[in-house]
This record gives structure tokens, C-alpha cells and sequence, in this order.
């Protein structure tokens, strides 16, 4: 059966052979679709990857921020029950409730104030500290973070040791606003991390209990987890528990959305180009019938079968779209050279070094999947334009073919 | 001896109204050589299309070797070509990019035949024309006779115990005309091959063993 099929396909290798001209111009049209596919894809994929190498190296991917989630009305509470199964979610390392308060100073400079329990906030941010220490459990400590730091010693004098004053604002009964008095000692200072916790001050959560008189819910949780690659399983955890997540994770996913919908618009364009190369092939099959109109129906006369013409028709045609798909997957594979050997010169030139060294040294990736559904396009495309006129060949009344009449 | 051909008030009417046959009835025995002679529109192409079944009949019926052929099965009609009867044409009918081997085994594909089994009946075939040292030649390198030859070789490869001949002289000289209705007769007589032999060159016809000739769709008695 297969000896058969190699038989049928090597004849119509030979009828291929025989048009060799027109074949080569078929097979270009072909090529030049799954080039334009493969080139498209590789170089949504080099963006799209390059574009995620660098958030992760600069993000703090593995840090997760989790917030109450209302929908249909209804706010999903973190409880502590909650907090307890998030310590017990897969690849999660390090759990931190905390509750949000805003204080401010004498000066009147706002203070975003975390209250987080010490060893938990350290186990999942690992603090440094480039002065002092951390506060102490019950204690009215706090610290502040690196820009809060520079700032408050800058304007207000403020130094790690200092008691200063922090200005609690409460409401009275009529709804007046009164600044309540609260002495604070600034205990350390943290590091510069290049996020948003260099502008917090930190404190502990019983003692920010106690300056509010009240035992707040959390309002958030930060959570660290074993690794990048394991960030978005553990975000799908928290949705599921009716929880919202933000983190440095979701500019991976607003780059894959945007790479997306970038994708699907240059698609069209290689598609089309795909459809052009396709009808290229209908065109070349169709005159191919009719100028062996005689051949397929003395083919015929000697005992083919209607489907031994289809199968003649249809292996011109695939192997046509072979052809063309290795052609094609070759001229993808020199456009992503050329991209990534002209191209970093041309974005430097253009958008300056910054810009650039966000694609990194591939500006475009090949991927074998792509060469792959590269050559599966080609194969498809090319059966696909071939059942017309295979169908028509079949049509054909011998006695009239041979004649030449048809 | 029992009939390779036989057919019964065979009828055809085309489409445009035209009757190409009317009621034939006609037994040709195994091994017969028959020339089947008449006039151009007589309807002597459309019997032998039917006979081997690229055509159908409006009405009668053919038996090909005592089997009544059905023109409604496909399948009945692709089995009958590919085993019982080798056409052989005017204009010889090769693929023109097969070389003289490969047309010869050409039919063969179609069969399940392997290549090797191809290859040696080919092989056999163009000796049996002494075109073995053509083999390799395409089409266009031979001449009219050679290609004649070759177009015979290719109707006897499927074993087929007829062959029908439309014009097979037409296109060629007087001396190769001679050389091709030999080899026919020689293959007629060596294996017993049933040849209808469509001609209107009534010189050729005393080759053949009777002569059956058609007129305006009839055979003339």
C-alpha cells in the first residue's frame, strides 16, 4: 500500500518535473505565505519573549499582591482562614497579612502606612536595611522605606532613631475632622527596591491597632512564590478563591494580550498572503488538467480509478506545497537572521540604547512548532487548492479527453 | 470456442438526438482477429467505447468474456479496462513525459503490481516489439511505428485477453502500417488475444480473420 502511494507520488513528481518553470513560480507564490507566517510569528514571539525576559529581570515577578474582590455586589473578605490556605497553596513560600492607614506628619507630608507582622513581612520581601532595625512586636516603631527616608531627613529632619510625631486623623461625632497626637520612633530604614514599598512606612500590626482602637481586616496580602514560572498556577489559586492578585505578573500578561491582538492583525497579512499562494496553486492545477486533458483520459481508458486522478492531482499538489514550505520555513529562517544581524543596529540608530536592549539579542525567534505548523500551512494550503481541479479532472469524459474534444 | 465479445441489440442515442448505434448484435469468439470496417460516422468508435466500457448504451447489453458488463457500476467498468480489454488509438496515446518502459507498466499502477513486477512485464512486453532497446526513450524520441509498438505492449500488460484497436495505422505510412498489423497478428496467434481492429483501410482488412462492417449505426449483413 505504501510502495502504491510512493509510486503515485513520484509520478507525480515527474509531471512536476515536466513544468518545472511554472512549478518554481507556484511553489515561490506558496513559499512566500509560509515566509510571511513564520516571519510574522517569529518576530511577535522574539518581542513577546525578550519583552518578558525583561520584566522578569527587572520586576519583582515573584512577589503577588492580593486585594478583596467585590462582584455581583458581593466583597470577598480576606479572613484568616483564607490566609491560612494560601499558606497552604503549592509553590507559595511566604505569607504576609496586612491591613493599609494613612497617617502624616507635623509638616504635613502623607504617610501610606502598611501594618504587617515583622517576621512574616521579612520572609516574604526580605527586607534590607541600610540603617537600623526592624520594629519591634507591640512597639511604636516604624520604619520607612528608601524614598520616604531621603525625603522625610531632607525636609522634615527626620533621622532613623528620632521620635517624631504622626498626626492620626479621626473623625468626631458630627463628622469633624481631629489630628490625633501619636509619638513614633523611626527604628531603620530600607533599602532601595525600585517599587513602591521605598515610599511606605512600615509598622507593626497590633500597634497600629492600638492607635486606631480597632482590630481592622486585612486589606491586603503580599505573597511570595517559588518561581516565575509558577506565578500564574497560584494567581488561578487566589481567583479561585474569589480573591484579586496584582503583581508585577500582569505586565507579562498585558505584554501577551498586546503581542496577541499585534499577532492576529499580521496574521491577516500573512494569511492573505497564504490565500494568494493557494490560489496560485488552483491556477497552476487547473491549467495542468486542461492541457493534459488527453493524458488523464487515456489514464483513464487503462484502468484509473476516479480517485487514482484525484490522487495523481492531489500529490502534484502536495508536493508543491512541500516545496514550498521548505522554501518558505528558509526564507522565514533568513528573514530572523537578517532581522536579528540589520535590526539592533537600526532600533539602536532609531529609539537609542534603552529601547534597544529590550530585544536583547534576538529580535526575532524561530521556534521548531513554527517551522513545524509552517510546513503543515504549506501542506494543507496546497491540498486544499488542489481539490478543484482534482475533482474537475475526474469530471472528465475519457472518450471526449482522448479525443481532445473537452 | 466461447465468445470473448457478444453483444445484444446494442442502441446508442446521443444526447443531440443522433442514433450512433442501432441494435447490434454481434459474437466475437476468443482469439478472433476482427476488423470492424464502415464508413467515418458509421458509429464504429462509439461500439468499441462501448465494448470497452468508456462509454454506455442507451439500450442492449455487452458480455465481456460471458460476463454481462453493468455500465451503472463504476467499479464493474474500471475492473473491465484494467483487466480484459487494452485499447490501443490513432494518435498512440502516450504519456509523453514516461519513457517507453514506463508506459508500458504504466497501467499497472493502478493494479496493486509491484515495481519489480512492473518492471519485468514492461520488460517482456517491449521485447515481445522488439522495442527492448528503446526502453528509456520518451515518446518524442520514437517514431510513429515505435510508438505504435509501444501503445501495444502497454494494452496487453494488464494481461487483458482483448484489445481494441481504433485506427491503429491511421497515422503511419503504408510499410510501418504492415509492420504494426503483423505484430498484432503475430500476438494474436501466439497468445490468443481477441483483436477488434477499427479501420477503414479495407487493404489491412484481409489481414483479419472476418470482417464485420458497420452503416449508419447497423451492421451490414
Amino acid at each position: 500500500m505504501i510502495a502504491k502511494e510512493m509510486d503515485f507520488l513520484k509520478m507525480s513528481a515527474r509531471q512536476l518535473n515536466a513544468k518545472r518553470l511554472r512549478v518554481a513560480l507556484t511553489v515561490l507564490g506558496i513559499a512566500v505565505g509560509v515566509a510571511a507566517v513564520i516571519g510574522i510569528f517569529a518576530l511577535s514571539d522574539g518581542i513577546r519573549y525578550q519583552a518578558i525576559e525583561t520584566i522578569k529581570a527587572q520586576a519583582d515577578l515573584t512577589l503577588i499582591e492580593i486585594h478583596p474582590r467585590t462582584s455581583d455586589g458581593i466583597t470577598q473578605l480576606i479572613t484568616d482562614t483564607k490566609v491560612d490556605a494560601l499558606r497552604e497553596t503549592p509553590h507559595v513560600t511566604a505569607v504576609a497579612p496586612a491591613f493599609m492607614d494613612s497617617y502624616s506628619t507635623k509638616k504635613q507630608t502623607f504617610l501610606q502606612i502598611v501594618a504587617v507582622r515583622g517576621g512574616e513581612i521579612d520572609k516574604v520581601l526580605n527586607l534590607k536595611y541600610t540603617s537600623g532595625r526592624a520594629f519591634e512586636p507591640n512597639a511604636s516603631e516604624v520604619v520607612f522605606g528608601a524614598e520616604l527616608k531621603d525625603r522625610l531627613q531632607h525636609n522634615e529632619g527626620i533621622r532613623v532613631g528620632d521620635v517624631f510625631t504622626a498626626l492620626v486623623r479621626e473623625y468626631d461625632a458630627n463628622g469633624m475632622p481631629t489630628d490625633r497626637q501619636v509619638p513614633l520612633t523611626l527604628t531603620g530604614a530600607l533599602g532601595d527596591r525600585d517599587d513602591k514599598f521605598d515610599r511606605y512606612v512600615l509598622i507593626d500590626m497590633t500597634t497600629a491597632s492600638r492607635i486606631r482602637n480597632e482590630q481592622k481586616g486585612y486589606d491586603t496580602v503580599f505573597v511570595r512564590v517559588d518561581d516565575p514560572d509558577n506565578v500564574f498556577p497560584v494567581v488561578d489559586e487566589i481567583s479561585a478563591q474569589g480573591l484579586a492578585a496584582q503583581g508585577a505578573f500582569e505586565q507579562i500578561r498585558a505584554v501577551n494580550q498586546f503581542m496577541d491582538a499585534i499577532l492576529i492583525v499580521f496574521m491577516i497579512f500573512g494569511l492573505f498572503a497564504l490565500f494568494v499562494g493557494a490560489l496560485m496553486i488552483t491556477t497552476t492545477m487547473i491549467t495542468s488538467v486542461y492541457e493534459r486533458t488527453r493524458e488523464i483520459g487515456i489514464t483513464m481508458a487503462i484502468g484509473a480509478s476516479e480517485a487514482d486522478v484525484i490522487r495523481l492531482v492531489l500529490y502534484e499538489c502536495l508536493l508543491i506545497g512541500i516545496i514550498g514550505g521548505i522554501v518558505g520555513i528558509i526564507l522565514g529562517f533568513l528573514f530572523t537572521v537578517v532581522l536579528n544581524t540589520v535590526g539592533k543596529p537600526f532600533i539602536i540608530a532609531r529609539m537609542g540604547v534603552e529601547i534597544s536592549s529590550i530585544f536583547g539579542n534576538e529580535i526575532a525567534k524561530l521556534s521548531p512548532g513554527m517551522v513545524a505548523a509552517g510546513m503543515a500551512i504549506a501542506m494543507v494550503f496546497s491540498i486544499g487548492a488542489g481539490l478543484y481541479p482534482a475533482i474537475k479532472a475526474t469530471r472528465l469524459n475519457p472518450v471526449e479527453a482522448i479525443r481532445g474534444m473537452t | 470456442m466461447s465468445h470473448a465479445i457478444q453483444t445484444q441489440l446494442l442502441s446508442k442515442q446521443f444526447a443531440n438526438g443522433v442514433t450512433a448505434l442501432s441494435d447490434i448484435s454481434i459474437s466475437i469468439r476468443q482469439g478472433e482477429f476482427i476488423a470492424l470496417v464502415g464508413r467515418s460516422g458509421s458509429g464504429k468508435s462509439t461500439l468499441m467505447n462501448i465494448i470497452g466500457g468508456l462509454d454506455s448504451p442507451t439500450a442492449g447489453s455487452v458480455s465481456i468474456n460471458g460476463d454481462t458488463v453493468n455500465y451503472r457500476d463504476r467499479k464493474n467498468l474500471i475492473d473491465l479496462r484494467r483487466s480484459h480489454v487494452g485499447f490501443v488509438f490513432q494518435q498512440f496515446n502516450l504519456i509523453p513525459s514516461l519513457n517507453a518502459r514506463e508506459n508500458v507498466a504504466y497501467p499497472l499502477l493502478f493494479n496493486y503490481v509491484t515495481r519489480e513486477e512492473r518492471n519485468l512485464r514492461a520488460a517482456r512486453l517491449l521485447a515481445l516489439v522488439g522495442l527492448s532497446e528503446r526502453a528509456d526513450h520518451l515518446p518524442h524520441q520514437m517514431s510513429g511505428g515505435e510508438q505504435q509498438r509501444v501503445a501495444i505492449a502497454r494494452a496487453m500488460v494488464g494481461n487483458s485477453s482483448i484489445i481494441l484497436a481504433d485506427e491503429p495505422t491511421g497515422n503511419l505510412d503504408s510499410k510501418t502500417s504492415t509492420e504494426i498489423y503483423e505484430l498484432m497478428r503475430s500476438v494474436n496467434k501466439e497468445r490468443n488475444v481477441t483483436f477488434v481492429i477499427v479501420t477503414h483501410e479495407r487493404d489491412l482488412a484481409s489481414y483479419c480473420d472476418r470482417t464485420i462492417e458497420l452503416s449508419d449505426g447497423k451492421v451490414v449483413p
